[in-house]
Formats: C-alpha cells, sequence, structure tokens
C-alpha cells in the first residue's frame, strides 16, 4: 500500500485529482442530463396542451423522442465506453481510497463528519446500483430482473416500467416494489454523492477557502442536489407507477408513425378533464 | 448551527452544568489503562472527591497521590502527559467521554456535575501508548519537519527588521499560528490513522495541522521562498489530497484554528503549482 | 564524530533553543536534551511581550539606556548592572531577529509593529502578539531548532531528565564536561559527553506549590547543579504575579498586559458588598493601585502591585466578598478591541471561570510566577566604564551611551553567563544575574533570547578555544562512576516502594504538597524572621519524612512518580537556601518584603546573597556578595507613591478617594 515506487504513489496528485475531476465531469454531468431525460415522465406533458394532446401521451412521447435522440447520436459507443470507464475510474479509486479511512460519527456527531460516512456508503451502494442499471437495462441481463422483461430503446417507458413493476402485464408486483425501493434509494444515494462531492471537490481544488465561500458554494450545491433528488424521485415514481398497456399503446403508434388510436386519446382527455373537475370541485 | 453559534451553545451547556454542581460531591474517573507497549488494556475506576475548581487534572493529582481504585485496590499512579495546564502547551490532550480535549481545562462541574457522576478518561487512539494516558507524538511533530514548517533566514546575526505587513495579515497568520500541536485534529480525524512504523510517516496523511502550518510559511515574506518544496510534500502521498473534507478538525480544534480554510487554500496551491510545472516543462 | 567537539544545552526553553540555535549556526554540534517535547516548553506561557526600545519611543526620549535604567530600578538595583546593559543594547536588534523568524507581532495600520504599555515603565517599549507572545516566540525558535535537526546539527534528546553534571578536576579547574541524564519512557539512565553545557532549566516555581508555572518548573535541574558544586544566586528572590486566577492545580496567569491595554485593579469600598461588579457605580470603587500610585497606576512593578493587592485583601479584610480577591476590569475596553489585543488570556479566563471578561470584571490574586534568583554566574564587563556611576536618568537626557558606543560585556568573553563551574552556563530564567530582586514586565522573554544569542558565542568560543582536552577524549571510567551514582540514587528511590506501611505522610506527593504550602506561607509576598524559621523547622520534618518516603509505583517503565518523587527531594533541598537566604537578608528590597525590616539597608545588603551547598550538614551556606555594579548610581525605588499602604498609619481609602477629589 505504502510502496514509495508504486504507481499510485508516483502519479499520486494526478490520480487524485482525475479521481475528482472524473466524479464531475463526465460522470456527474452525465448524471443531470440521464436525470432530466428519465424525469420527462413527469414533466414532458408540460407542453402537452401545445400539442393538443393529453398529458400522458406527452410524458410518453417526449421520453420517448429524447430516448431516440440520444440513440442516435454519433459515435454514442465511444461516449458510453468513455462513461463505464470514468465510472470504473472513480469507482475503484474511490473505494481504495475510502478503505483508508476510519469512520468516527459515534465520538464526533457533526454535519461534516455525517457526509463524510454518507459519501462513502452512497458511493459503496451506488456502484452496486449503477452495475445493476447498467446489466440488466443496457447489457439486457434480463435474468436479473423480476418478470424477465428485456428493456427496449424503442418501447423506452413501458419497457422500463415494466422492468421496475417486475410485469409486463400484472402491474406492480411484491419484487416490483423492491427493485422499485432499490432504485429509489440507488438514485437518491447517486444524487447526494453528486451534490456532497461536488462541494468537497470545490476546497479539494481550492475554489472555496473561506468559511463564509464554503457555506455559500454549500447552498448551491445542497439547491442543485434538492432538483437533482426532486428529478430523480419523479423518474422512479413516474415509471413505478406507469400503466404498461397505455405506454406500450403510444409506443407502438409511434413507432409505426401513425396515429395513436382515438379511443385511447379520448379516454386519457377524458380521464385528464375529469380530474380537474374533481379538483374544482373540492 | 454557525460555529460562533455552536460556541455560545457549548458556553451555555457548561454554564448550566456549572450551576447544577453540587458541593462536596464525588466523582467516579473511569481510566483506560496500559503498562506499556504490547501490554493489554484495563479499565480502573477511581472515586474523586471534588474540590472547587476542580478539572481532570487536579483530580489525577489526587488519584496519584491516594491511588486506589472503587474496589479497593491499590494500584499505581496514573501516568499522564502535561505541561502548562492553562491550554497553551498541548501537551495533557486525552480523549475524555469518548472525545479528544485537554484534560486541564476540562473542568469537573461542566462535565459531571452531579454526585457520582462517571468521566472516562482514554489515551488518544490515533498515537502509540507509552504509558496508560501518555502517548507518542513524535509522528505530529515529524509533519512539521516534512513540510518544512519554518522560516528560511540566512542566520541569527542582526539584518535588520522583517518584512512589514498589515495588521489583518498579521491577525490571519497569528491565528494559524497559534497552534499549539496537541493532536486534537489528528485524533477526531477520519483520515488519520495510527501508524507506528516511522518509516511510513513521510506517506502517511499529515493531518490538519501540519497542512495549516504549511500554510502559514507559505504566508510570511521569506517563508514562502519554500512554498514550491512544500506544495511538493503537499502533493503526495498522504499530502492534502488525502483529507477527505468530514471537517471535524476544525471543530475539535481548541484554538479555533480555521484549519478547514488552511486545507481550501493549500488545495488552490497545489493545483496552481501542479499546472505551473506542467507549463514549465519541469519533471 | 568521535573527536568533534560538542555541546549539551539542557532545557528547551527560549533560552535553551536561542543557544542551541546559535551554537549549532557557529557549526558546533548541540544535543539538546528536555524533559518535554520542546515545543511544550514553559516560554509558551508567557503572554505579554517583550521589551525593547524603539524608534516610536527613541523619538519621544527613550533609550536602550533607560531600558537599563528601568529595568534595574525595577530589580532595586540587586541586578548585575553590565549584563543588564548589554541585554538592553540588544534587545532591538532581538526583536528585528524574531521579526525576520516569523514572529506575527501585531501590527499598526501602517504595518509596523504595534506597541503596547507595560509596568514599570511610561514609555510603550512592549512588542507583543496577541496575549500569547511566549508562545509565538518559542515557535519561531522550535522552528529554527526544527531546521537545524533536520540538516543535523541540533540532536534533539526529549523526554530525558537532567540528573547530574558531570565534572572533572578540583578547585578552581573544576570543569564540566558532560551531563547524567535519565530517558523518562526507558528509565535508562546513561551518561553523556560535552565539551560545554548550558543549563537553561528556568525557574522553581513548583517548590511554592500552586504557581502559575507549568508541572515541570521544579527547579530540579537547577537544584542539582547547585548540589553538585554551583552557586546559587539571590534564592529569596521570588516575583509573586499580582494578577492570576486562582486554580485547583495551578494558578493562571492574567498577564500584566491586561492593565498595559488598560486593566484597572478594583475592590468595592463597602466591606463585604455583596452586588454583581457591574452593579456597582464608579464612586463606589476603591481603584487601589491609581490612587496610591497616581503617576504609574496600574503599572506599578509587580512586587508592589502584588503587596498592595495582598495589603487590602489580608490586612484591611476588604477582598470581594471577603476573600482573597480583587477585580481586574477591563469591561471599559471595547471587546473587539480586547479580542484582538489580548484573546488568548480573555479565552483563559473564560474557558477556566466561565466569565466573559470582556463583560464582566475578573476576579484575581497573586500567585508565585518567576525565579529571579538562579545559579549564579559570571562574565567579563566591556568597555563601558564610567568614571562615575550615572545618577538617576530622565526620559529624554543625553543618552550616556548606545549599542555603538559601549558595551557592558565583552561579546564572546569564554566567562560570561558561566557558574563558578568552568564550562557550566547557566541561561535564561535559572542566571540569576538579570533581575535583581523583581523583574519587570516582559523583560523575561528578552532575557532568555538574549542569553542564548550573546553568551551562546561564549559557549562556542569557550569550546573552540578554552577547552585543553576535549571531553571525548577523557577516560571512560569518569562517565562510568557518574552514571552509578546516578544509578544508585535511583535504585535506592525504587527500593523504598512497598517498603513501608503505607503511610500517606511518606507519600512524595503528600510531602509536596506540604511544602509547598509551607514556603508560599511563609516565603513570599510577606516574610518574617520568626516565621521563616518556622519554615526552615519544617523542611527538617519534610527532608527527613522525604529520607523515607515510599514510592507509589515500582514500574521499571516510564515511572512518573519516580522522576516526581527524586524531584520532591531537589525542591526541599532549594527551599532551604530560598527560606535561609530570606532570613538572613534583614531588609526589604524588591520582592523580598520583611515586615521586621520594612527598609531598604543598601549598607548591609546592597548585595547577592549566594547559597552554596554544603553536602555535609546537606544544607546551604549563605554568603552575601556585593553587586557587580558600578554604572547607576543607587537610588531610592518608590514609583511616585501617594498614600504608603504598606506604612501601618492607614487612611481609609474613603478619605484617599475624597482627598483625590
Amino acid at each position: 500500500m505504502s510502496n514509495p515506487d508504486g504507481p499510485l504513489q508516483q502519479h499520486h496528485f494526478l490520480l487524485r485529482r482525475l479521481h475528482s475531476l472524473t466524479g464531475i465531469v463526465p460522470v456527474g454531468v452525465f448524471l443531470i442530463m440521464h436525470l432530466t431525460t428519465n424525469s420527462t415522465i413527469a414533466w414532458g406533458g408540460l407542453n402537452s396542451r401545445a400539442h393538443g394532446d393529453g398529458w400522458f401521451d406527452r410524458a410518453i412521447s417526449t421520453f420517448q423522442h429524447e430516448v431516440t435522440f440520444i440513440n442516435e447520436a454519433p459515435l454514442l459507443l465511444l461516449i458510453e465506453v468513455t462513461l463505464w470507464v470514468s465510472i470504473a475510474f472513480h469507482s475503484i479509486l474511490g473505494v481504495y481510497y475510502a478503505m483508508s479511512g476510519k469512520p468516527n460519527n459515534g465520538s464526533y456527531k457533526y454535519g461534516g463528519n455525517t457526509r463524510y460516512l454518507l459519501q462513502r456508503l452512497t458511493g459503496y451502494f451506488g456502484i452496486f446500483f449503477i452495475f445493476y442499471h447498467i446489466a440488466t437495462l443496457r447489457w439486457g441481463w434480463s435474468f436479473l430482473v423480476p418478470g424477465g422483461t428485456q428493456w427496449s430503446h424503442e418501447y423506452a417507458s413501458s419497457t422500463l416500467a415494466a422492468a421496475l413493476q417486475g410485469s409486463t402485464t400484472d402491474g406492480m408486483q411484491a419484487s416490483g416494489i423492491a427493485i422499485s425501493i432499490f432504485y429509489f434509494v440507488g438514485v437518491s444515494a447517486l444524487v447526494f454523492h453528486f451534490a456532497n462531492g461536488l462541494w468537497t471537490a470545490a476546497i479539494t481544488w481550492g475554489f472555496t477557502i473561506s468559511r463564509p465561500a464554503q457555506k455559500r458554494w454549500g447552498v448551491v450545491c445542497a439547491g442543485l442536489g434538492a432538483a437533482l433528488m426532486l428529478m430523480a424521485w419523479a423518474s422512479v415514481i413516474g415509471f413505478a407507477t406507469l400503466d404498461y398497456d397505455k405506454a406500450r399503446a403510444i409506443e407502438e403508434s409511434m413507432l409505426s408513425g401513425e396515429e395513436y388510436p382515438a379511443e385511447l386519446h379520448d379516454e386519457t382527455h377524458a380521464e385528464t378533464a375529469a380530474v380537474e373537475h374533481d379538483n374544482t370541485d373540492g | 448551527m454557525s460555529d460562533a453559534e455552536a460556541h455560545a451553545f457549548d458556553a451555555d451547556m457548561r454554564r448550566v452544568n456549572r450551576k447544577k454542581a453540587v458541593e462536596g460531591r464525588s466523582v467516579i474517573f473511569k481510566i483506560k489503562r496500559c503498562d506499556g507497549p504490547g501490554k493489554p488494556n484495563r479499565w480502573e475506576s477511581f472515586k474523586v472527591p471534588v474540590e472547587q475548581g476542580a478539572n481532570v487534572i487536579s483530580s489525577l493529582k489526587l488519584i496519584a497521590a491516594n491511588p486506589i481504585t472503587t474496589e479497593g485496590t491499590k494500584t499505581t499512579p496514573v501516568v499522564w502527559d502535561s505541561g502548562c495546564l492553562e491550554e497553551v502547551c498541548g501537551a495533557c490532550t486525552m480523549v475524555i467521554n469518548g472525545r479528544v480535549r485537554q484534560s486541564c481545562s476540562c473542568l469537573i462541574d461542566e462535565y459531571a456535575p452531579l454526585e457520582g457522576d462517571v468521566i472516562t478518561l482514554e489515551p488518544m487512539s490515533k498515537f502509540p501508548v507509552i504509558r496508560d494516558l501518555w502517548v507518542d507524538r513524535d509522528r505530529l511533530f515529524n509533519a512539521l519537519t516534512r513540510v518544512k514548517a519554518w522560516v528560511p533566514i540566512d542566520g541569527t546575526y542582526n539584518m535588520g527588521a522583517g518584512p512589514k505587513e498589515s495588521p489583518d495579515h498579521q491577525q490571519m497568520r497569528y491565528a494559524l499560528s497559534e497552534c499549539m500541536s496537541c493532536g486534537c485534529c489528528l485524533e477526531a480525524c477520519p483520515q488519520y490513522n495510527k501508524e507506528e512504523d516511522p518509516e511510513k510517516w513521510d506517506t502517511s496523511f499529515v493531518g490538519a495541522h501540519a497542512i495549516s502550518q504549511a500554510r502559514l510559511f507559505n504566508e510570511h515574506g521569506t517563508g514562502k521562498r519554500l512554498k514550491g518544496e512544500r506544495y511538493d510534500a503537499l502533493s503526495g502521498p498522504g499530502g492534502v489530497n488525502d483529507c477527505g473534507n468530514a471537517q471535524n478538525c476544525v471543530k475539535v480544534c481548541p484554538k479555533g484554528i480555521p484549519l478547514t480554510e488552511s486545507i481550501g487554500a493549500v488545495g488552490r496551491g497545489t493545483t496552481v503549482h501542479a499546472i505551473k510545472r506542467f507549463f514549465e516543462g519541469k519533471k | 564524530m568521535a573527536d568533534e567537539k560538542r555541546v549539551i544545552v539542557v532545557g528547551g526553553g527560549l533560552a535553551g533553543l536561542a543557544a542551541s540555535v546559535r551554537i549549532a549556526e557557529a557549526g558546533v554540534p548541540v544535543d539538546l536534551f528536555s524533559m518535554v517535547p520542546v515545543k511544550r516548553s514553559h516560554s509558551v506561557c508567557a503572554q505579554g511581550g517583550i521589551n525593547a526600545c524603539n524608534e516610536v519611543a527613541r523619538q519621544q526620549g527613550y533609550s536602550e539606556y533607560q531600558h537599563f535604567d528601568e529595568t534595574l530600578i525595577g530589580g532595586d538595583f540587586l541586578n548585575d548592572q553590565h549584563p543588564v546593559l548589554e541585554m538592553a543594547n540588544w534587545a532591538p536588534k532581538i526583536i528585528d531577529l524574531l521579526d525576520r523568524m516569523g514572529v506575527p507581532f501585531n501590527r499598526s495600520s501602517e504595518g509596523f509593529r504595534d506597541l503596547r504599555l507595560f509596568g514599570g515603565s511610561l514609555f510603550k517599549r512592549t512588542h507583543f502578539a496577541g496575549a500569547t507572545t511566549g508562545q509565538q516566540l518559542l515557535y519561531a525558535l522550535d522552528e529554527q531548532t526544527r531546521r537545524f535537526a533536520a540538516e543535523g546539527k541540533v540532536n534533539k534528546m526529549e523526554f530525558w531528565e537532567f540528573l547530574w553534571p558531570i565534572t572533572e578536576g578540583e578547585g578552581e579547574d573544576k570543569r564540566c564536561v558532560g551531563i547524567v541524564a535519565q530517558d523518562m519512557r526507558t528509565m535508562q539512565i546513561r551518561s553523556f559527553r560535552a565539551d560545554a553545557v548550558v543549563m537553561a532549566t528556568g525557574g522553581c516555581g513548583l517548590v511554592f506549590g500552586k504557581s502559575t508555572n507549568s508541572i515541570i518548573c521544579t527547579g530540579g535541574a537547577a537544584s542539582r547543579c547547585y548540589q553538585a558544586g554551583a552557586w546559587y544566586g539571590n534564592p529569596e528572590m521570588i516575583q509573586v504575579h499580582p494578577t492570576a486566577i486562582p486554580g485547583a492545580d495551578k494558578c493562571r496567569l492574567m498577564s500584566e498586559s491586561a492593565r498595559g491595554e488598560g486593566g484597572r485593579v478594583w475592590v468595592p469600598k463597602k466591606k463585604g458588598d455583596t452586588r454583581r461588579p457591574n452593579d456597582i457605580p464608579e464612586n463606589e470603587r476603591y481603584y487601589i493601585l491609581e490612587e496610591r500610585y497616581p503617576k504609574y497606576g496600574n503599572l506599578v512593578p509587580r512586587d508592589i502591585a502584588t503587596r498592595e493587592i495582598f495589603d487590602v485583601c489580608v490586612n484591611e479584610g476588604m477582598g470581594i466578598n471577603g476573600t482573597n480577591q480583587v477585580y481586574l476590569d477591563l469591561t471599559h475596553r471595547d471587546p473587539e478591541y480586547l479580542t484582538q489585543k489580548l484573546g488568548g488570556i480573555m479565552d483563559i479566563y473564560e474557558k477556566f471561570v466561565g466569565d466573559d471578561p470582556r463583560y464582566t470584571p475578573m476576579r484575581i490574586f497573586p500567585a508565585v510566577h518567576y525565579t529571579m534568583g538562579g545559579l549564579w554566574t559570571t562574565y567579563t564587563p566591556g568597555d563601558y566604564q564610567p568614571d562615575q556611576p550615572m545618577g538617576e536618568h530622565k526620559p529624554g537626557n543625553p543618552i550616556p551611551i548606545d549599542a555603538q558606543l559601549g558595551h557592558g560585556l565583552t561579546i564572546g568573553a569564554h566567562n560570561n553567563a558561566m557558574t563558578n563551574l568552568k564550562g557550566l552556563y547557566a541561561f535564561g530564567e535559572v542566571n540569576f544575574a538579570y533581575h535583581g530582586a523583581t523583574r519587570l514586565g516582559a523583560n523575561a522573554l528578552l532575557s532568555c533570547i538574549f542569553d542564548g544569542l550573546c553568551n551562546g558565542v561564549s559557549v562556542v568560543n569557550y569550546v573552540r578555544e578554552g577547552v585543553e582536552a576535549p571531553a571525548s577524549e577523557l577516560p571512560q571510567t569518569l562517565f562510568d562512576q557518574a552514571e552509578k551514582s546516578e544509578q544508585d540514587k535511583h535504585d535506592k528511590i525504587m527500593s523504598s516502594v512497598n517498603t513501608g506501611k503505607g503511610d500517606q505522610a511518606l507519600n512524595p506527593y503528600q510531602i509536596a504538597n506540604e511544602l509547598g504550602e509551607e514556603m508560599n506561607a511563609a516565603s513570599t509576598v510577606v516574610k518574617t524572621g520568626p516565621r521563616l524559621e518556622k519554615c526552615l523547622a519544617k523542611l527538617d520534618e519534610l527532608w527527613d519524612r522525604y529520607t523515607r518516603m515510599e514510592l507509589g509505583d515500582g514500574a521499571m517503565w516510564t515511572n512518573q512518580s519516580l522522576s516526581f518523587a527524586r524531584s520532591v527531594g531537589d525542591m526541599i533541598i532549594l527551599g532551604e537556601a530560598i527560606a535561609k537566604a530570606g532570613l538572613l537578608r534583614e531588609e526589604s528590597r524588591g520582592s523580598h518584603y520583611r515586615t521586621d525590616f520594612p527598609e531598604r539597608d543598601d549598607d548591609k545588603f546592597w548585595k547577592a546573597s549566594v547559597a552554596k551547598f554544603n553536602s555535609d550538614t546537606n544544607k546551604s551556606d549563605i554568603e552575601f556578595m556585593p553587586v557587580k555594579a558600578g554604572l547607576v548610581k543607587l537610588r531610592p525605588r518608590n514609583y511616585g507613591k501617594v498614600d504608603s499602604g504598606t506604612n501601618k498609619e492607614k487612611i481609609p481609602p474613603k478619605q484617599v478617594a475624597e482627598a483625590k477629589a
């Protein structure tokens, strides 16, 4: 471990700073984009009125558009491999560095110390979560998914919902609840890890020195973290509660380039109207 | 809670306890003892009457004068390190009720206001125990050599005054210069681990105190001549990058030294230093 | 390496470190022995500042000469005059050097070194770094020592206790060639060779039990040198600091700088007034020092302030609520200003007492603080040798000399600060020369560093030129014998473990407590012949118990009880010299105040008391030797007192106040 001539020692500074940097670029930046995309399931319907269709339809189709857009990006594999390498690099070094500390939160119950511990715990858990997430949804290890759903970029919403719910036909299963909670905790952990990492990185690199500066930057990071957290939760809840059949129908129609069935269209309209009506009554 | 509020809160708590303090009471000291390196630990308890204004040191003195445990067994006086007894020398640092601090300024009235209250004393855990509560803090001083914590003056002959300095800058340096090398910041740091092998000291974490001292001398007109060498030392293994930003150091520092600011400043310094070195083409 | 000449420095405070740096810089290797990591030496406790003539004061009529003059009158003319003159001459340069080393001296708004008032002077001549000046100076020297240690020029031996100086030869030729020391962790006792040994071991406050000193200030090392034949000068001169916080384990110092920054000492005019201090209106307060000494006010020298506070509490019973405490009040100053100038001591008070002195007056009482006496030393005077001693120096008078025109000492003379044993030097507080019968505030740090820097050169010259046979060539038997002698003493103490019935009276901690109480009661602020005689009898009794002492710890590893027990014997021996010299000095001078002889008696006692250890009686033989003077004429010392609180016709304070109004 402390071989003075080992590569970890020789390039200590570079590795340490690369570790910090990769957490922000590309991994952190990707996290922001990824959560923005995924949370379209919650806010994608915002412009439904402009398109003259239903909230739900618009959310599904926006998400599908985003997925398709990313999927058609040039050099997608290169981007993906860069990400995977960065995540692997950040993870392996992170674990190595985290193992060098001995948390003492029992004796020193300070906020900073709690965040220190959480940073490490969320790191460990995040690695596990990301691995599961990529393996099941990207590499197609569907044997790890209850119900065995294979995610497909053509049916982005519906297959994702099924993977979270544990079934394509029967809605939320017990195993699905477990997977959804796992996702909920996983994304929360990663968002915390990113926001807190962004705060500590500013000290590591020397952007924030004075205590007021550290405090102000802390507020910014907390704000960013809160926004990302909302997006992350919205995504998980959105997909965990998504109606598989309806989503599938919308995706089918997008895929075939046809208008989706009119009755579905009306039905969603009617539902929205009913909700609005209820609201005004209440 | 801001540091100032936390300080006020702490002071309030102490005042409340002091008001509660019962006169003529006795309190129990539970002390972790060890006869020497490699010997087993054991706990011993002592019942000690509380004098007016008593602190942990005066209580340990009473125990030394009459070392009989609560079980009635005669034992040896407890060994501990101390010096000035007014919190400027740093010697009497130990872990009291699970937290590190100086024992001289630990007033019994504030920690154990009632009859039979227990105070536990343990040696610092990040340094090898010499005996009982006395630990060997050589590594701490070694870290000061590592970061060249001195001003490289030409010599002690008369060569006129030193560099002029603004009062604000002096206040900033003074705050850093109050570090008494007690080791509280190291004891509370989750990234600072016990290392008994001196061979490994130069690659293990230096700790907040040394980082802050490096900053102190980088801020001096003449001291900054060794800035590059200090940053080299702090860029390597065990340098400032090993900090995990738990920021316990600044919370437990008895002198209120802005250690985390020093870590940020040295972080910036090493960043700039690395960039400069990259473009200057050295090494 | 083997035949290289070496120097041993014992003690790592300001004097020891300054000496180490200076000697190592000159190319002579130094072995630096200390009982604690040198950064934890007692010098850290010095708070107020360090005196030196400076440009601002100079242009107002101040000079190095006046600094010298003030130090002499402060010391009631018991100081050796030549070294004091040289010290005052060096002072401004020492400040410059410390400045270059990085000491964060407080600054004026323009960036110059700030100054504060201090006792015994009407000029601002005290440089300071907050209220932890000693700490800051020690750290600067510690850093330089660390630099030399990293270069291999200083070899630090920390946690080694000095046991005995090794000497060879007899009579005039007796010289010191090494020391015996013990590793406080492994308990190993061994001898070390050296061509010169510098004692920089500080004072002996612990002889008086609770003092403002650190727990290492037993005076053990000085006492051992004294027992080995070094003379001990002015043992009775012990400074009691007027303002300290009484505590269970020690009395914590409240710096004189508190008064320098405007602190006022007062008690309620009404005896036993139970109101809170902030509720007592201005006209119902008795400002003790301001009313008794209008010229110097709160900034009279320490012995005077101490006696007046003592007088008000003990004789007049006017202490706060009848206790032995008075107020030291800074609440009229801006809290922000106090934090900046006195933060260190404000924090100490708040931590140990619980009240914030920025808003509540502090409660203080005098406590033993400084040892003016110490190992007797000699020197070679310099070229300033007036035909007639100068009379009183008035501010603005033409300066008789300055550093360029005349020296107090011959710089680099082999015998500067050397004890009567050749090759054994005494630097800093353990050197008796500088402070006479009272030390002025902020002169202690100066004398320590001055000794190290100025007389360090003497050590180098002595080692290079004055030593015929290097210590490395002396027969090993000499060192083996010294080592064995110490081992025997050690074994004798160790053999006392568990030999008795567990008699508490024979417990070394108990003996030390009684020693402290007795010495404090008999030999501090107010002394009388009969009380000192009683004290000497008590010391006999304590010595008898000490010889039958029972040690509580038989461990052969890190045995602190043993180290402490050994020093108890040394403290009793030193205590005997302190009390006996006090008994024989039948006058009052500076800190030494005898109610049975309240006046200074220059005819009989303008002399240094020199204690020589008599190994047959195990006691001191006191001899009075003329003070080395000749530069300044004797004159009375009264600091413009108006109403003598110490003369027996008491005027009620209220009347004084009215008379003043």
